[in-house]
């Protein structure tokens, strides 16, 4: 039993961070039509940013319980790096995909020099916030608090998305957006600040991912990589442009690789990409996607 | 001085002449010109701090040779280029080659692109050095006796080491076994020659649990669980780059490590990231070529470490220690090579100066075997987490030669393993 529990915990973990940077990712196609591969670079960021953000917090000498809201709004903030970015994404909008594709894997490259001129090519950590937390006894299993910690805050942050997105008005014209941009521009809604809003709330997403899940592991130039071929995979499974598809997939990716790398660590990746292509030949649109002609 | 019509056909004829016969003119005009060596290395990626270590070094060893006259009277001076994939890096090395001019180029890492440039280097007749890349397909050499391509040490030397001290360290305290490694040829290789280390040896072993995370995972939560599932005695790990300090900090903090024995033949190379916080003492460490703090290191090392810790707050290791070593090792082939031509030698007379010439290299001496194969000291030993750094140190050190960890040329590395003579 105690070996499924921690099973189930590692893979929840993971899937928490990969939400993050599926649901980025999931947000600007919804509503932008771009598949935006530079959603790994702001997950990257954020986690250089929250080492630095942490360090100057160190010198100020917050105590460390309050890291953890530290590297939030570290997080938040060199998200707003996406209305910058948003601004060159505009002048290709209405041409062809490849367009996207390209400025986007060029700023996906771009980056990683960016990294390496600001914080260097070596790998930076941050070791006192991973452990300020200690550790939580959940049936008999030891988890570090700061694990648990990560799992609650993407749940909220998921919570708080569907809010804004279903609840709210700014959601209802962000939906509208989505769904046709020269109607609702019709309508009066203005497309451009639209698109600026959401590109930085997708690019948010990703860097507070990022600066969360730093103290438990290293800001690396490959970063921004890794955690891309996932991300991809949950939006196929889950269906793109589906905020729940990004939840439901990120729990499938992440529950299904902890239990290869359990039972048949040869599996670990194989293990999920069988299920997108499943996916891709049992249901195409994904989970939650919509069929398009 | 009024210039005649005939003193200027005369000159212009001179000049002429010395153009068209460069071979006769070069030696002359070779020794004024800067000597210039071509360095690749990665920048980027997960290599991207090993190899800026190495450029590090390379660059203080061009300063301090630079003060002392070069190689063979001429100055050095380097042209950097970028490893990254055997396709761009080729095309690189081409460029140094034929545009640069360089007189060799140095670097590599990466054994995926060495095995790619080295043919490349062999039918253009260029010098090539390598710091750490190898020419094997896995454990099997592809490139037997090569004309102008140096390798490293073999990349399973510090695996054999790492084996070789469990057993000297822990004989006889543990039982169930498990790995992770990295899932490449490196991890793989390194773990079955542990594996079969210990059977040869009559360690009575149970391997519970292999997990081979890809480089780059950053999560290991889940390969901890697993771990952790498999109740090890101890696990035997040749992770890199900055998953090792990940596993270790992720493992500390979910009980992994609590009265298990750790052997980690490769955890040198990102010493500045295995904070004492999350490692226990103990541990089989590797430090490969250089060992940073060695009590009796030469004053050469000692005044590299100093300089380096002073620019860059951090320690050095072994990639330091290949970059220099290729360095000084070409010189000594340039150097030996001029004396005996009595003019300065081409590139192929530098490659067949080079094997055998013992040099002084960051950790000790060096030299390159008749096959090309480079053959230097190896460090590790268990770790202490008492002393003045913010990581682990090695409480006491074992220190052996390549020649002892490594096949001898035209020997399978497999049936090494079984039958070769290792310092037991």
């Amino acid at each position: 039993m105690t070996e499924l529990v921690d099973v189930v915990l590692g893979g929840t973990f993971h899937a928490a961070v990969l939400f993050l940077v599926a649901a980025g990712l999931q947000l600007v196609f919804g509503v932008q039509k771009i598949v935006n591969l530079a959603c790994g670079s702001f997950y990257a960021l954020g986690a250089y940013f929250g080492i630095t953000a942490v360090g100057m917090a160190l010198k100020l000498g917050m105590p460390a319980p309050l890291f953890f809201p530290v590297l939030t709004l570290a997080g938040l903030a060199i998200g707003l790096v996406g209305l910058p970015i948003e601004r060159v994404l505009r002048t290709i909008y209405r041409r062809d995909e490849s367009y996207q594709l390209l400025i986007t894997f060029g700023f996906l490259l771009m980056f990683q020099y960016v990294f390496r001129f600001l914080w260097g090519a070596t790998p930076r950590s941050m070791d006192n916030v991973y452990m300020a937390y200690g550790t939580t006894q959940i049936w008999g299993v030891r988890v570090p608090t700061y694990n648990l910690l990560v799992i609650a805050a993407s749940l909220g942050i998921a919570v708080a998305l569907g809010l804004l997105l279903e609840r709210t008005r700014t959601g209802r014209i962000v939906r509208a957006t989505a769904e046709n941009r020269d109607m609702a521009e019709g309508l009066g809604v203005n497309a451009s600040k639209i698109f600026a809003l959401v590109f930085t709330v997708g690019c948010m997403l990703g860097t507070v991912g990022g600066a969360l899940v730093v103290p438990s592991s290293a800001a690396s130039l490959d970063m921004a990589v890794e955690l891309v071929v996932e991300a991809f995979a949950v939006v196929v499974i889950g269906g793109l442009g589906s905020m729940r598809g990004a939840l439901v997939g990120a729990l499938i990716v992440g529950l299904m690789r902890a239990a290869a790398i359990s039972l048949m660590p040869e599996m670990e990746m194989l293990s999920v990409y069988l299920v997108v292509v499943a996916a891709l030949i049992l249901k195409p649109a994904g989970l939650f996607g919509k069929a398009t002609a | 001085m009024r210039l005649t019509r005939r003193d200027f056909s005369r000159l212009a004829g001179a000049g002429a002449l010395a153009a068209t016969a460069p071979s006769v003119f070069s030696p002359a005009i070779a020794q004024d010109k800067p000597l210039k060596i071509g360095i690749i290395a990665p920048r980027s990626g997960v290599v991207g701090t090993a190899g800026e270590c190495g450029i590090r070094a390379v660059q203080w060893a061009t300063e301090r040779l630079n003060k002392s006259g070069g190689i063979a009277g001429r100055k050095i001076e380097l042209a950097i280029e970028e490893e990254t994939n055997p396709k761009d890096t080729i095309e690189r090395f081409r460029r140094l080659i034929l545009q640069e001019k360089v007189e060799a180029v140095h670097g590599l890492l990466s054994t995926g692109v060495s095995l790619g440039v080295a043919p490349v280097a062999e039918e253009e007749q260029a010098l090539l050095v390598m710091w750490d890349g190898t020419t094997q397909d896995g454990v099997k050499e592809m490139m037997p006796n090569p004309r102008y391509v140096f390798r490293s040490t073999d990349n399973e030397c510090e695996a054999v080491m790492g084996s070789l001290l469990a057993i000297k360290h822990f004989k006889g305290k543990f039982k169930k076994v498990a790995g992770i490694n990295p899932d490449y040829s490196y991890g793989r290789n390194n773990w079955e020659a542990f594996r079969q280390i210990l059977a040869r040896y009559g360690v009575e072993s149970e391997f519970v649990a292999e997990q081979w995370p890809k480089v780059g995972t950053m999560d290991l939560t889940s390969h901890i669980a697993a771990l952790k599932a498999s109740k090890p005695d101890l696990i035997f790990s040749s992770m890199l780059f900055a998953d090792l300090p990940v596993f270790m900090k992720q493992g500390h903090a979910a009980g992994l490590f609590e009265g298990v024995k750790l052997v980690l033949p490769a955890a040198g190379w990102q010493i500045n990231l295995l904070k004492k916080e999350f490692m226990p003492e103990g541990i089989i460490f590797g430090h490969n070529t250089l060992y940073f703090d060695h009590p009796q290191a030469s004053p050469l090392q000692k005044a590299f470490v100093t300089d380096y810790m002073d620019r860059y707050r951090e320690a050095p290791h072994w990639e330091a220690e290949r970059a220099y070593f290729a360095l000084v090792a070409y010189k000594a082939g340039v150097e030996a090579a001029q004396k005996a031509a009595n003019k300065w030698p081409t590139q192929e007379q530098v490659a067949e100066a080079m094997p055998g010439l013992e040099v002084e290299s960051l950790g000790g001496m060096g030299r390159f075997r008749k096959d090309k194969i480079a053959e230097q000291i190896f460090y590790q030993g268990p770790s202490t987490n008492n002393n003045k750094y913010d990581f682990p140190t090695l409480a006491s050190i074992d220190s052996f030669s390549a020649a002892q960890l490594q096949k001898p040329p035209g020997v399978d590395f497999w049936e090494w393993i079984k039958n070769g003579k290792m310092p037991v």
